[in-house]
């Protein structure tokens, strides 16, 4: 087994997609004004819901990063689409804390009992099959097995 | 906070042979656990789960305590930190900010 075929690099995208009992206006709010953002993601700095405004989020530092992560609002299309860069990181960690330059896609839509909320956080470069293991912190047995499936499809 | 751990590869070869894969779901299965009780029902022999074991604590994964003729092992659950990574972060992150979300909501607009 060489590492190269372990370690081959390609990028993932997280996704969350739920319905929320409320109108898509409401659910806007909570995602592009400041004191709402503060109240369930992190509090941002410097935040508009502007494109081309850059922010930052201040999250735990590690090694030589100090923990700030920094964005630019890419695109406002209201009720529908937020995007913005999430950047972070430094070359010298490994795991949390390396390098880190990603996308955070909002998307709205209209359903009968409310809204979907849809988030695709995109561009993690992750070793390949990773996204086996991004349940791990949930539970030792889950991960354990989650790994399983995974190293047994490498044979 | 820099964590001092086995390079990624060396914990996934580790884990990538199914018998031993099993070896070290055993050992976190139980508190502490010897050789003897490892191999007994296993299906392969006392020096193969000896060779695994050793592979399990070169990545990390296994620390063993000598007591009197026996030693114990137990699983060493920070030797999977180098498969914790951003990705497994923010899949845990985005969930909770989500649930949160639904509580904020719930007191903005019940």
């Amino acid at each position: 087994m060489t590492d190269a075929a372990v370690l081959k690099s390609e990028t993932q995208d997280i996704v969350v997609d739920e319905v929320f009992p409320h109108t898509p206006e409401t659910i806007w709010k909570t995602l592009t004004n400041g004191d709402l953002m503060g109240r369930w993601i992190m509090p941002p700095t410097g935040f508009q819901p502007v494109e081309g405004t850059h922010f930052t989020f201040q999250t735990t530092p590690a090694g030589a990063w100090d923990g700030t992560i920094r964005c630019q609002v890419l695109e406002v299309r209201p009720h529908e689409r937020f995007v913005y860069s999430w950047q972070g990181g430094h070359e010298g960690n490994t795991g949390y804390g390396s390098r880190l330059d990603t996308v955070v896609t909002w998307t709205l839509a209209k359903v009968d009992n409310g809204t979907r909320l849809r988030l695709v956080h995109s561009g993690f470069v992750t070793p390949k099959n990773d996204s086996a293991y991004k349940n791990m912190s949930e539970g030792w047995t889950k991960v354990l097995s989650r790994l399983g499936s995974v190293t047994d499809e490498q044979h | 906070m820099m964590i001092e751990t086995a390079p990624i590869t060396a914990v996934m070869r580790a884990l990538a042979d199914p018998t031993r894969r099993a070896v070290f779901e055993r050992i976190a299965n139980a508190e502490e656990i010897t050789v003897v009780e490892l191999t007994r029902g296993s299906g392969v022999t006392q020096g193969a789960i000896s060779q695994h074991l050793k592979s399990l604590k070169q990545a990390g994964l296994v620390a063993e305590r000598p007591e009197g003729r026996n030693v114990y092992y137990r699983a060493e659950p920070e030797g999977l930190a180098p498969l914790v990574d951003w990705m497994s972060h923010y899949g845990t992150f985005w969930r909770e900010r989500f649930a949160d979300l639904r509580t904020l909501l719930k007191e903005i607009d019940p």
